[in-house]
C-alpha cells in the first residue's frame, strides 16, 4: 500500500508539472456581469448575445478584448465594427473566412497592393467576369 | 555390503524390534520435539512472508488498485492532453480572428468565394 501511495504521488507531482505550463494561457470563461468595465466596453457590441455564446467562444473574445488596447486606433475601430457580424457568423463560415484570410495574407503585400482597392476593384465587376467560386 | 545385504539387515533388525534404555528414548525424543518445534517456527515463518508479500501486491483490492490507477493517470494524462490542445486551438483563433477582424478589408471580402482566388490570380499576373 505504501508503495502504491507512493506511486501515486510521483505520478500525481508529473502530471502536476506537465499541466503547469497550460494553466499559464487561458482566460476563464465568464458571463458578462462577471467582466470588468474594460472588458464590457471593448466587447459592448456581442452585449446582447453574450450569454448565449459557446464557451471557447467567449474565451476567445476575452481573449481579443486583452489584445484591443495594443491594436491602431484604426484597428480597434474595424474590430469594433465588425465584432457583432463575425459573432453571428455561422461556425462554417468563420471558418470559409479565416481560410480566406490566410489565402490572402499569403499574397506578398507588394504584390497585392492595396487590399481594400482591390476590393471595391473586385466588387465593380461584372457578374460574368467574376470567377466560379472556389472549390 | 551390497544394497541388498544392506536391505536385509536393516530388515532383520526392524523385524526384531529396537529396545533402547529409557534414558536414550528420553534424549531421542527430546531432539525430536526440538527438531519439529524449530521446523513449525520456520513455516510460520514462511506463511507470514508470503501473505506479506501478497499483501504488498494487495490481494483482491490491491490487484484492482494496481489497475485502477495507470487506468486513472492514463484518462488524466489524455484530458489534460485535450484540454491543452484546445487551449492552444483556442488561443490560435484568438490570435486569428485579432488580426481578421482588425485588418483593412470587411468581413464580407473574406466570405466571398471568389476575392481571395482573383487576388491572387491577380497578382501573380504582376510582374
Amino acid at each position: 500500500m505504501a508503495q502504491a501511495a507512493r506511486l501515486a504521488a510521483a505520478l500525481a507531482a508529473a502530471l502536476l508539472l506537465t499541466a503547469a505550463p497550460a494553466g499559464a494561457a487561458p482566460e476563464p470563461d465568464r458571463r458578462w456581469q462577471q467582466l470588468s468595465a474594460e472588458q464590457r466596453e471593448i466587447l459592448a457590441p456581442l452585449e446582447a448575445e453574450w450569454d448565449r455564446l459557446e464557451p471557447v467562444q467567449r474565451v476567445k473574445w476575452i481573449g481579443v478584448a486583452k489584445r484591443y488596447p495594443k491594436m491602431t486606433p484604426v484597428g480597434q475601430k474595424r474590430v469594433q465594427s465588425n465584432m457583432k457580424k463575425w459573432a453571428k457568423l455561422t461556425p462554417a463560415q468563420r471558418k470559409q473566412a479565416r481560410e480566406n484570410y490566410r489565402r490572402i495574407s499569403k499574397v506578398p503585400p507588394e504584390k497585392r497592393g492595396d487590399l481594400r482597392q482591390q476590393w471595391d476593384e473586385y466588387q465593380s465587376l461584372p457578374p460574368p467576369k467574376k470567377p466560379a467560386p472556389a472549390k | 555390503m551390497n544394497e541388498s545385504q544392506f536391505a536385509l539387515r536393516v530388515r532383520q533388525a526392524l523385524n526384531q524390534g529396537l529396545h533402547l534404555d529409557a534414558r536414550v528414548a528420553a534424549r531421542l525424543r527430546a531432539a525430536r520435539e526440538q527438531a519439529l518445534a524449530h521446523q513449525r517456527l520456520e513455516a510460520a515463518a514462511g506463511l507470514a512472508l508470503a501473505s506479506n508479500a501478497l499483501g504488498r501486491l494487495g490481494g483482491a483490492r490491491g490487484l484492482s488498485l494496481r489497475v485502477l490507477l495507470p487506468l486513472l493517470v492514463l484518462a488524466v494524462a489524455f484530458a489534460t492532453t485535450y484540454a491543452w490542445q484546445q487551449q492552444q486551438r483556442a488561443a490560435e483563433l484568438e490570435e486569428l480572428d485579432a488580426q481578421l477582424l482588425s485588418s483593412d478589408l470587411p468581413i464580407d471580402a473574406y466570405l466571398d468565394q471568389g476575392f481571395a482566388a482573383w487576388l491572387k490570380r491577380r497578382a501573380s499576373q504582376q510582374p
